[in-house]
């Protein structure tokens, strides 16, 4: 039955060429952690991408509870924290996910930088993980505000300030950022609406762009 | 890739038959066999993640308000390195907090046109690599001098006024006495990276003029004791000499 049902689509979408080329192109062996111990240091990019994926559904779950508004973001939160079911464990996996990222993410680029393998033909692949790298922090300095405790209001109050540092524009970009001349309810909703609409769409383009072209170009050799 | 693929190709997939079953070269296709492998890894590594998230819940500090002013600011650490860098600059906000990111980042994007050299090995590309390493321990050391003035700004590390037992001076004058003393050197390379290179105080207190309140025989007994678990018995020295001679040059600093 299943097999009849994927044969049907597969008559009319042609679908096998597409994963097939995905499933069997050969993993060389210097990367196989099976063959060699210190090949580890190849999962670090796997292990960000899985960490990300967690961020992605943790977020999803704590976006059903929580409210970008400054009177009750924080009653949010520590709704989510002391009676939702498993909430404490669900903020606790957005919250040191964002950590764990970061150190990922930086793990796999000092990996990539220590083995060269940003030559040629992987330039482009190298500039968009940098890009990836500045959403990733973006993520996490829009992130911080959300719970509106002491803690994430005054950092983010010194953080919009460094915006005016610009020369020129910054007076402007310190609006653009924070919607107003202070930190309030138009900056709460503002980076709520960076933090799960913009940087997640800029984030899943850059991650589909990373993979097509580490696809194409292959794995760097071994050295 | 394909070109030269000695291997029979299997029709209608893309795969191809291994020349000799028993000799392996090591590769593997991706699904399943690697990504298998991969979940392994994977799931040790959540495993590690949950059990660190279950114990280390996350708190929620007081509610937000932006009148209160006296609250010391502090972004999460990832951030702190560059927070430090500003600390450098004073009023001058536009190094650290727009050129020098900027720079960095542009410089890091460009990084496989500004080192062309054929070999990817580190050591065959010394300013590269180099490079790389000077910046990671820069991070590193400014984010723990940031996290290190956090702690003492919010009075973590430092024992209360009232529970040190001697006052603690603060002489005009801040020239370092009788500095050809044996335990100068000594103290420079220890008990300085709390109290100070010129004894201005840091992490531990600020010890100029500690000599006008203090004798070396009343000085002996309160650093070989320590300020546990802030400052180690001894200030961790090991030697009982070395430590006499810290605290016979500690008794000659009498700034006034």
């Amino acid at each position: 039955m299943i097999k009849r049902t994927y044969d049907w689509i597969d008559e009319r979408l042609n679908v096998t060429p597409l994963w097939r080329d995905l499933a069997d192109h050969d993993v060389p062996a210097h990367v196989n952690p099976a063959n060699k111990m210190s090949s580890f240091v190849y999962c670090f990019g796997g292990l960000t991408f899985l960490i990300i994926v967690t961020q992605i559904l943790s977020g999803m779950f704590l976006s059903m509870y929580y409210v970008p508004d400054i009177n009750n973001a924080y009653y949010s939160v520590k709704y989510i924290t002391d009676q939702v079911l498993l909430g404490q464990v669900v903020r606790g996996m957005h919250f040191w996910g964002a950590s764990l990222v970061i150190i990922m993410m930086f793990l796999h680029m000092l990996r990539v930088f220590f083995t060269g393998a940003y030559k040629a033909p992987r330039e482009l692949n190298w500039v968009v993980g940098v890009l990836i790298f500045v959403v990733v922090l973006a993520f996490g300095f829009t992130g911080y505000l959300l719970p509106w405790d002491q803690k994430a209001y005054w950092a983010t109050s010194v953080g919009a300030n460094l915006a005016s540092a610009v020369p020129f524009i910054g007076p402007y970009l310190k609006i653009l950022l924070a919607g107003g001349s202070t930190i309030g309810a138009l900056t709460l909703t503002r980076f709520f609406a960076i933090h799960v609409f913009f940087l997640p769409a800029a984030l899943l383009v850059l991650l589909g762009l990373h993979f097509i072209m580490i696809r194409k170009a292959g794995i760097a050799g071994p050295m | 890739m394909a070109g030269e693929d000695p291997r029979e190709k299997i029709p209608g997939v893309p795969r191809r038959r291994p020349v000799h079953k028993e000799i392996s070269d090591g590769r593997e296709p991706f699904f399943p066999n690697f990504l298998l492998k991969e979940w392994i890894v994977g799931s040790i590594f959540l495993v590690g993640f949950m059990l660190w998230i279950i114990f280390n819940p996350v708190e929620l500090g007081p509610k937000a308000d932006p009148m209160d002013s006296s609250f010391i600011p502090v972004p999460d650490w990832y951030f702190l390195f560059l927070y430090q860098l500003l600390k450098y600059f004073g009023p001058y906000l536009l190094f650290p907090a727009v050129l020098i990111p900027m720079v960095a980042t542009l410089l890091l994007m460009f990084v496989p046109w500004l080192d062309t050299r054929r070999s990817r090995r580190p050591f065959r590309r010394p300013f590269a690599t180099g490079a790389m390493v000077l910046s990671v321990f820069m991070m590193i050391w400014l984010t723990s001098e940031a996290w290190n003035q956090h702690l003492y700004e919010i009075g973590a590390l430092q024992p209360a006024a009232s529970s040190l037992p001697f006052a603690t001076q603060h002489p005009a004058s801040t020239t370092l006495m009788a500095t050809n003393l044996p335990g100068y050197a000594i103290f420079k390379t220890t008990c300085a990276v709390c109290h100070g290179a010129d004894l201005q105080g840091q992490i531990g207190p600020e010890l100029r003029g500690i000599g006008n309140v203090a004798t070396e025989a009343e000085l002996l007994p309160v650093v070989t004791k320590g300020f546990p678990p802030m400052m180690p018995p001894a200030g961790g020295l090991t030697s009982k000499t070395e430590l006499q001679e810290v605290v016979a040059w500690l008794a000659q600093q009498k700034q006034k």
